[in-house]
Formats: C-alpha cells, sequence, structure tokens
C-alpha cells in the first residue's frame, strides 16, 4: 500500500497512459461511474470536486466521503468561485492513511504548487484530479444565464458540449455570456502534473482518461490511443489563445508609458483587498497593509496632507498594487481570480499577467510547473 | 511640490545600507574626510537581503528622485547568501518596472565594502549626475498622477465578461 501511494504522488509524468470512458450520452453518469471505481478500489476516501448548488445556478467544491453522494457532481464546472489551490491547502496534509482526490483546473493545480513551495500546502495524502479546461465564467453572470434557461442542468452540458469543441464564441462580444478574461487569454489549459487528468476536450459525450498504466490496471481501462479530435481541439485552442494572450498583453505593454498609465487602470480602486484575498499566492498570513501602519491616525494623516496639498483617500493605492505585483509577478499563475473579485472591474488579471510575464522571463522561471523548481526569490546562482 | 527646473534640481537619494559593508563603508567615507554631494539620505539595514522592495516603492512615491540599496561584495554577506537574495528581488524590481512604462535606472543595487569608502563617494558622485540627467522623478506627485489620469482603462483585445 505504502509504495502504491507513493507513486500517486510523487507528480511523475512517466507511464502515463489514455484510456476512454464511453457514454451512453450523458458525460456527468460517466464521471460519476469512474469516481465510483476510485472510490471502490481504495484509490481515494474523500473527494473535492465542484457540485451543483441552488438548483444549478451555481457550482461550488464539495468535499465528499463515500460514493452515495456524487450527485450533482460536474468536475468541468463552468464556474470557478475560488481558485481551489487554497481548499487544497486545507485538506492537503502529510498523514497518508486518508487519501484524497482533488478534482482542480490546470491554474489550481499551478497554484497549488507554487503553495508547496512556499511551504503552505502538503501534498502527500491527495490524489490530483486534473481537467483540460476550457474556460469558465463569471459566477453571477453564469447564475442569471441558468436562471432565464430554466433548466440548469441541460443548459450547463450544451455550454460545456460548446466551449469544450473548441467554439470561440463565448468569447465574442455579442455572446449571451462570456469566458472570464483571465480564460480568454489562457493557453496553459491543461497541466501534466497531474496524478490523474480528465478531458472532454473534442470528445463528444466520452470522458478521455489520462493516468499511470498500473492504476489503469487496477482501475480494470483498457489503453487506448489519444484520439486525434481531442488533439485537435487541444492545438487549435493553444495556437488561438496564444495569440490572443501575445495581443492582450502588448497592448497592455504599449499602454504601459508612465505612472499616469497605471492610475487610468487603478482610477476606482478602494483598496478593499478583494483582489488580495482572492489571490492564491498572495504569501504573507496577515498583509502588511491590513496592519496599523496603514491605518495611520489623524495627526499622521494631517502633516502627510501638509506635506502633498492633496492626499488621495484611502491613502496608498499605487503603493499597494505596486508591492502586490512585486510580491506576486513571479508567482502569478495567471487564475484570474484577482480580476473576478474586483467589484469596480479593474483589469487586474492583464495587469498581472503582462507583469509577471516580463518578470518570468527576466527570471527564466515558469511559476506552477514542477515542485522540483524553486522559487526564485529563495534561490540564487552563484555565477551570473 | 518641487518648481526646481532640471538646471538647479538637486535630487534626493534614499540610500538603504547594510550594516555590515555598505554603511560602514559610508563610515568610512565621513572619517575618511572624503567630500561628496550631501543628496543622500542613509537608511541603515542589517542586511540589503532585508530591503523589501515596498520600501523602495515608498520611498519613490513619497519624495526619493533615487533609490540606492547598498549590500557587501558577492560572497561577503555577513548572514552568506542575503546579497544573493537582494539581487534576485531587484531583478524582480527592474522588470516589474520597466514593464510598467516606469524609469528602472533610478533604483540603484551597489556593492560597497566595509574598506571602500572611496567607492561609496563614487557611487554617490555617479548617481547624482545621472539622476539629474533625469530630471525630477515623475513618480513622487500622486496626486497630479490621479487628477490627470483618464481613467476606466481596459485592453480592447478581451471582450469583457461583465460588459462595460
Amino acid at each position: 500500500m505504502e509504495t502504491e501511494n507513493n507513486k500517486l504522488t510523487a507528480w511523475r509524468i512517466n507511464m502515463k497512459v489514455h484510456s476512454i470512458l464511453k457514454s451512453n450520452g450523458d458525460m456527468f453518469e460517466t464521471v460519476k461511474a469512474f469516481f465510483t471505481r476510485l472510490f471502490e478500489e481504495g484509490v481515494i476516501d474523500y473527494l473535492l470536486v465542484p457540485q451543483r448548488i441552488s438548483n444549478g445556478k451555481t457550482l461550488t467544491q464539495t468535499l465528499i466521503k463515500g460514493v452515495d453522494n456524487l450527485e450533482g457532481i460536474n468536475p468541468f464546472a463552468p464556474v470557478m468561485a475560488i481558485n481551489s489551490a487554497k481548499l487544497v491547502a486545507q485538506v492537503g496534509s502529510v498523514e497518508k492513511d486518508k487519501k484524497v482526490g482533488v478534482v482542480i483546473r490546470p491554474c489550481e493545480i499551478r497554484a497549488l504548487i507554487e503553495l508547496v513551495k512556499l511551504g503552505q500546502a502538503k501534498l502527500d495524502n491527495l490524489v490530483v484530479i486534473g481537467i483540460d479546461c476550457a474556460g469558465t465564467f463569471e459566477i453571477e453572470q453564469w447564475a442569471k444565464l441558468v436562471e432565464e434557461s430554466g433548466d440548469a442542468v441541460s443548459k450547463e452540458t450544451e455550454v460545456l458540449k460548446d466551449i469544450y469543441a473548441g467554439k470561440t464564441d463565448y468569447q465574442e462580444e455579442d455572446a449571451p455570456i462570456r469566458l472570464r478574461s483571465s480564460c480568454q487569454i489562457c493557453d496553459q489549459f491543461t497541466h501534466e502534473k497531474a496524478d490523474i487528468n480528465l478531458s472532454i476536450m473534442g470528445m463528444e459525450d466520452d470522458v478521455l482518461v489520462t493516468l499511470e498504466q498500473e492504476l489503469a490496471a487496477k482501475l480494470g481501462l483498457e489503453v487506448e490511443d489519444e484520439p486525434m479530435a481531442h488533439r485537435d481541439v487541444l492545438e487549435d485552442m493553444k495556437s488561438s489563445r496564444t495569440y490572443k494572450r501575445e495581443s492582450a498583453l502588448d497592448e497592455f505593454r504599449d499602454k504601459m508609458q508612465s505612472m499616469n498609465d497605471m492610475a487610468d487602470i487603478l482610477s476606482t480602486c478602494t483598496r478593499c483587498y478583494a483582489c488580495q484575498t482572492a489571490c492564491p499566492i498572495c504569501y504573507c498570513r496577515v498583509c502588511f497593509f491590513r496592519t496599523e501602519t496603514f491605518s495611520p491616525e489623524s495627526d499622521r494623516l494631517l502633516r502627510w496632507a501638509d506635506k502633498e496639498g492633496s492626499l488621495r483617500m484611502p491613502t496608498e493605492i499605487l503603493l499597494y498594487h505596486l508591492t502586490r505585483l512585486n510580491h506576486i509577478a513571479a508567482s502569478c499563475i495567471g487564475c484570474g481570480m484577482c480580476e473576478s473579485y474586483c467589484a469596480r472591474g479593474i483589469p487586474l488579471s492583464t495587469l498581472f499577467q503582462a507583469v509577471g510575464d516580463e518578470v518570468q522571463k527576466k527570471l527564466e522561471y515558469v511559476p506552477g510547473r514542477s515542485v522540483d523548481e524553486e522559487l526564485p526569490v529563495a534561490t540564487f546562482k552563484r555565477e551570473e | 511640490m518641487s518648481t526646481q527646473t532640471n538646471d538647479n534640481f538637486e535630487p534626493k537619494i534614499v540610500a538603504f545600507l547594510c550594516h555590515w559593508c555598505s554603511y560602514k563603508g559610508a563610515d568610512l567615507a565621513g572619517t575618511s574626510r572624503l567630500q561628496y554631494p550631501p543628496n543622500v539620505r542613509t537608511i541603515r539595514t542589517m542586511c540589503s537581503g532585508a530591503v523589501d522592495p515596498v520600501y523602495i516603492i515608498k520611498a519613490l512615491l513619497d519624495g526619493a528622485d533615487g533609490v540606492l540599496v547598498g549590500g557587501c561584495v558577492l560572497g561577503d554577506c555577513h548572514y552568506q547568501s542575503g546579497n544573493y537574495k537582494a539581487r534576485q528581488k531587484m531583478k524582480i524590481l527592474h522588470a516589474q518596472l520597466k514593464a510598467l512604462g516606469l524609469d528602472e535606472d533610478r533604483v540603484w543595487l551597489r556593492w560597497i565594502s566595509a574598506s571602500d569608502g572611496v567607492m561609496f563617494r563614487e557611487v554617490i558622485f555617479k548617481m547624482v549626475e545621472a539622476l539629474k540627467a533625469k530630471g525630477p522623478n515623475p513618480m513622487k506627485d500622486p496626486w497630479n498622477i490621479w487628477k490627470t489620469a483618464k481613467g476606466g482603462w481596459k485592453p480592447k483585445t478581451i471582450n469583457s465578461p461583465r460588459g462595460e
């Protein structure tokens, strides 16, 4: 048992095989049957997976014990309420006796890897079940769409089929609902380090599962070739997303010429900390900006106003964002939760990814790729 | 706010100097009676690696024209690797400022040993000269920046999911 356990959590990519879970027209039943097998074979004892609540108007991560509670789960949830890396960090432990399967997206896996490097997450008891992710919608927009449609499950199926077939309709201006900004420019929608990977990209109703050979044998899965249709959708999506990403980041870099351009973006910010709360890798346990230092007493503010003439209140908005950028840029994995949480609609995900991109290039660092790589600030080369 | 023209402009430099080397170097420059421009305000830190970039950014937003971070010569750090970490932090800060269209050359990282008062003097001379050529730091007037900002910029490449 011990060796087997190690293998699942070793984040290895060798010896992975594909298998197709054939469907009778309902992909939700198909994945349910797969998770049931995982429970039955003792691969997992618990499962963290998105599940419908509010009559399907939204989905939330749920920690499930046993096969009886799998009704209404959807690993390919069209919404992402929170970057689940933070939740996984809560369930992750060094105690290996209870295994938790966690169904998370590539950006969540990347965030989780960064949290491991920061010493804020443990993986020993986890079976990371990744998905190929075509993108997610803003949570309130999704609820509205489902409300209008009247039938949550069929609407969910319809939209998922469209986006996972590679259609780009849900990015267009006249679409009834559009993918989140960061999803529109995400070109890292797969993660090879997941222990088990599920994909419905270009798969019609079937589900493609990628896992270690031994595990496939244990689950009684037949090894098959990767379908061409799946490969095609992945490659098309990769090239169109990369193009869009580069265009968006270039547009941003052209825009940024001085501090005034930064103020153009942040003019409506009130330093409410929503972006900081949402960020999975904002690593300080207590944010410096939430301490007494940044809620100064009257006389200090008045002296400051004496010096400046006019002082924007709340103060230090530029400093807050510049500091967060500095702390996060190297590790920004581009999940875009900062922007989703922002009540003012500030394009924070573009800001962070454009700056992050430059910083990561300079440091030759790819955040969230592997737990074996070290954080740039924690490591150094003597010779440079 | 500063109404100085470039001709009589005297830059303000905030210098974070590490206790073991650069601060001692500055001390040595003083005790050796080396003359250098009085534009520098020094802050002693225990290590250059302990200078969180937040302090540097704060200085630039609040009136400094340039920031100098001084650490031990590489390999000589009192804490073994603090100056290497300072170098990594500075790399991030420089790349960040550049990506935002801000002037990264206002932030200098220099290795000044405790025995090198002459080098401290030279760094200050060079930095004052470079900052005089650049003129006052445009980041240090946040109110004017906010007042003149157009506001509401969003990338056009991305169709905002929440509309306008």
